[in-house]
């Protein structure tokens, strides 16, 4: 993440407009809105309002500037912008030259001519087009003119040079276009009696860069400073392009929010666990071999296809294009530890990685033992919720409010020590023996950090709030770790669809009769779209509820400079 | 209390794990399908996002099969009726708790795809809605799933 460094500067009101444009064309800086901010300046500072006729006349010269291209039947192109004079510094001078200038032009006289030869043109060719004895005098004299029309038209073409007064005309559009987007941003700005006054972001490496143009623009008639940002001073981010198979990845976090300046940026980590959770729910070796080579294919036609020229759905499945490829083998793993080959046929043993206590990792078929499931999915939950109050910590202690650093060690130990109490006890049908014989360890694992949350809580924020937060945290919990269940429902759901289609083609203990083949294939077509599609949203609210509402605020503004369209 | 045939009170579990999600996950399918195909002739750049209200309401339906098929897979076990009252009640548990979710899905979700197309950064917070009536679902599932374990 790159540093930024706000600028400040003040100018007098004559020179803003050329600083503005300056600026505008290096493209390297963010300006602040003034407007929300100008209660911290008690009346020292009020807006800068454009006047309202320059956006009219803009309107009006760019429509004036349309209706010429159209007259004269030329192609709309690229509207040019070209520098303008350095003497002419403010937008209104240089909208009148440009209304001088669109004024000389020859385009009423052009436009005439040009009428002229079209709607003519029709009626001289179909007289032309008669047999020669047919033709009358009128006709002859008709055809005589169009000889004339013919000569005019050449010499319009030839003589006054069309093709110039095109480009004559563009460089106008894009002049004016330049003025409009000056004068909005100006907008942004504050002001004294003479002088306006504007903030604006910009990346460290810019920083001197921008300093100089701003000098330059006012021919050193200025007052300029810069500063980092203040503590808790909401600031334009800059991330690192992301690798391209990250990208899907990217567009499913910013959906929730673009990350803030001092926060873990959770791309990077979710490409590793979104397929983790998805391959859980969609365990199978032969569907996942299916899904990554899909996505083999689909990252070759990325190179060959121009993203812009596809269409929406294709444009979808070309940017997730090597998130298949991962999804794909995450599926294929779990696949092996569950023992699911186009779902439960017998041909793999399910692969035990491990068991923890009452935890079984693999090992199991999800069909027959869905309760190991269920505490395997537990268990993951509260691993993927762990990693998420680890970001926040890091992200506390990144913001250097050393207060709260507690508060997410405090939840850790809590989500720990309600899991354990309820593995150690055996389940939550036991609880009254977690009071009458686990007394003690209750308190320790799940009454202490509760009441050390309380208590951190109410230290940084307050009595109040740090009751509320213990009983949010409680809930929180208790219903997120709760929602990690949906791992076994759907992977159940996976087994049971693909186990459906099993039974119909007649397949047992891992033999697949010549007949069952279609069949196998139709339900494959049906789970990977249908079920592929559900585990795919249930991944990703897993990640955007359970998962981003541990760290994330998604707060953040994308840093995107000032620059001329 | 009726006496009731153990085979065919299983079935009618049957009927109620299957059935009533259905209706459900049709009811927030439809609510939400039409609101979607109304945002989508305006700004269908936002439909991807949106289509998670459609896809949660189908996966009710998906809940309901698989609560089904265990029971179904449990069919010969039910031979006294306290066996059968125990599917019967997974089956209305499953019942409520897709009921539960689809009508908060189809308030949520249609109201979540109205406030969408209006302001499209409130969506993140807006979709807790939706997902939270989702997970109502879950819950039932899980119960009624450790009610077959009974079984």
């Amino acid at each position: 993440m790159a540093e930024m460094r706000k600028l400040i500067a003040i100018v007098f009101e004559d020179d803003v407009d050329e600083v503005v444009r300056s600026l505008g064309e290096a493209g390297i800086v963010q300006f602040v809105d003034m407007r929300q901010k100008l209660d911290e300046w008690k009346g020292a500072l009020t807006p800068h309002t454009v006047p309202a006729q320059t956006s009219t006349k803009c309107t009006d010269l760019l429509s004036r500037i349309d209706a010429s291209l159209k007259a004269l039947n030329l192609q709309p192109g690229i509207a040019r912008y070209e520098k303008v004079e350095i003497k002419q510094k403010q937008t209104e001078e240089v909208l009148a030259d440009v209304e001088r200038r669109l004024a000389e032009l020859p385009i009423e006289s052009l436009a005439k001519a040009s009428i002229l030869v079209t709607d003519r043109k029709p009626l001289l060719d179909k007289i032309s087009a008669m047999p020669a004895d047919e033709q009358t005098e009128i006709g002859r004299r008709l055809l005589d003119l169009r000889r004339i029309v013919d000569m005019e038209r050449r010499s319009i073409e030839e003589g006054t040079k069309l093709g110039e007064i095109r480009e004559d005309l563009l460089t106008l559009q894009g002049t004016v276009k330049v003025e409009r987007e000056v004068s909005e941003a100006e907008g942004k700005f504050a002001r004294t009696a003479k002088t306006i006054y504007f903030e604006a972001w910009v990346l460290d490496d810019d920083l001197k860069e921008a300093m100089e143009i701003v000098r330059k623009a006012t021919g050193g008639n200025c007052v300029i400073t810069e500063e980092p940002a203040k503590h808790g001073e909401k600031q334009p981010v800059m991330l690192k392009p992301a690798p391209s198979f990250m990208q899907a990845f990217e567009k499913l976090t910013f959906s929730s929010g673009y990350p803030s300046a001092r926060e873990v940026n959770p791309v990077p980590i979710m490409a590793i666990t979104f397929p983790m959770l998805f391959g859980i729910m969609f365990a199978d070796v032969g569907q996942g071999v299916i899904f990554a080579a899909l996505g083999g294919l689909l990252t070759y036609f990325k190179r060959k296809i121009k993203l812009e020229e596809a269409g929406d759905i294709v444009r979808y499945l070309l940017v997730s294009a090597e998130m298949f490829i991962l999804l794909g083998l995450a599926a294929i793993f779990w696949g092996f530890i569950f023992g699911e080959f186009f779902g439960p046929s017998g041909v793999l043993h399910p692969m035990k990685l491990g068991r923890i206590g009452p935890f079984y990792i693999g090992g199991f078929e999800p069909m027959h033992e869905p309760m190991k499931m269920i505490r395997f999915a537990i268990l993951v939950g509260a691993l993927h919720i762990s990693l998420g109050l680890v970001l926040k910590l890091f992200n506390t202690i990144r913001e250097r409010e050393f207060k709260r650093a507690p508060i997410p060690v405090a939840w850790l130990w809590l989500l720990w020590g309600g899991l354990i109490m309820w593995s150690y006890w055996g389940g939550i049908s036991s609880i009254s023996r977690w009071f009458a014989e686990g007394g003690v360890m209750l308190a320790g694992l799940v009454l202490a950090p509760l009441v050390l949350l309380v208590v951190f809580t109410a230290i940084a924020e307050g009595a109040m709030e740090g009751i509320g937060f213990g009983v949010e945290v409680f809930a929180e919990t208790l219903s997120h770790t709760l929602s990690y269940g949906r791992l076994m429902a759907l992977g159940l759901v996976h087994s049971v669809m693909n186990y459906l289609f099993l039974v119909l083609g007649g397949v047992e203990h891992g033999h697949f009769p010549p007949m069952s083949i279609p069949i196998i294939a139709i339900g494959t077509i049906l789970v990977m779209i249908i079920e592929g599609l559900i585990v795919f949203v249930h991944t990703l609210r897993l990640h955007w509820i359970e998962w981003f509402s541990k760290f994330y605020s998604g707060e953040g503004i994308p840093f995107k400079p000032f620059k001329f369209t | 209390m009726i006496m009731l045939d153990p085979n065919l009170t299983g079935l009618i579990a049957i009927l109620l794990s299957i059935g009533v999600p259905t209706i459900s996950a049709a009811t927030a399918i439809i609510v939400c399908g039409t609101a979607m195909a109304g945002v989508g002739t305006e700004k269908p750049e936002l439909l991807s996002r949106l289509i998670i209200t459609v896809v949660l309401g189908e996966a009710l339906a998906i809940y309901g099969l698989l609560i089904a098929f265990m029971l179904i897979s449990k069919l010969p076990q039910m031979k006294t009726m306290e066996t059968a009252f125990r599917a019967l009640m997974a089956g209305i548990i499953i019942a409520v708790g897709t009921g539960a979710a689809g009508a908060g899905i189809s308030y949520a979700g249609s109201s979540l795809i109205g406030a969408t197309a209006e302001r499209p950064e409130s969506y993140s917070s807006n979709v807790i809605g939706v997902v939270l009536s989702e997970a109502l679902a879950i819950y039932g599932l899980l119960i009624s799933f450790m009610v077959i374990g009974t079984i």
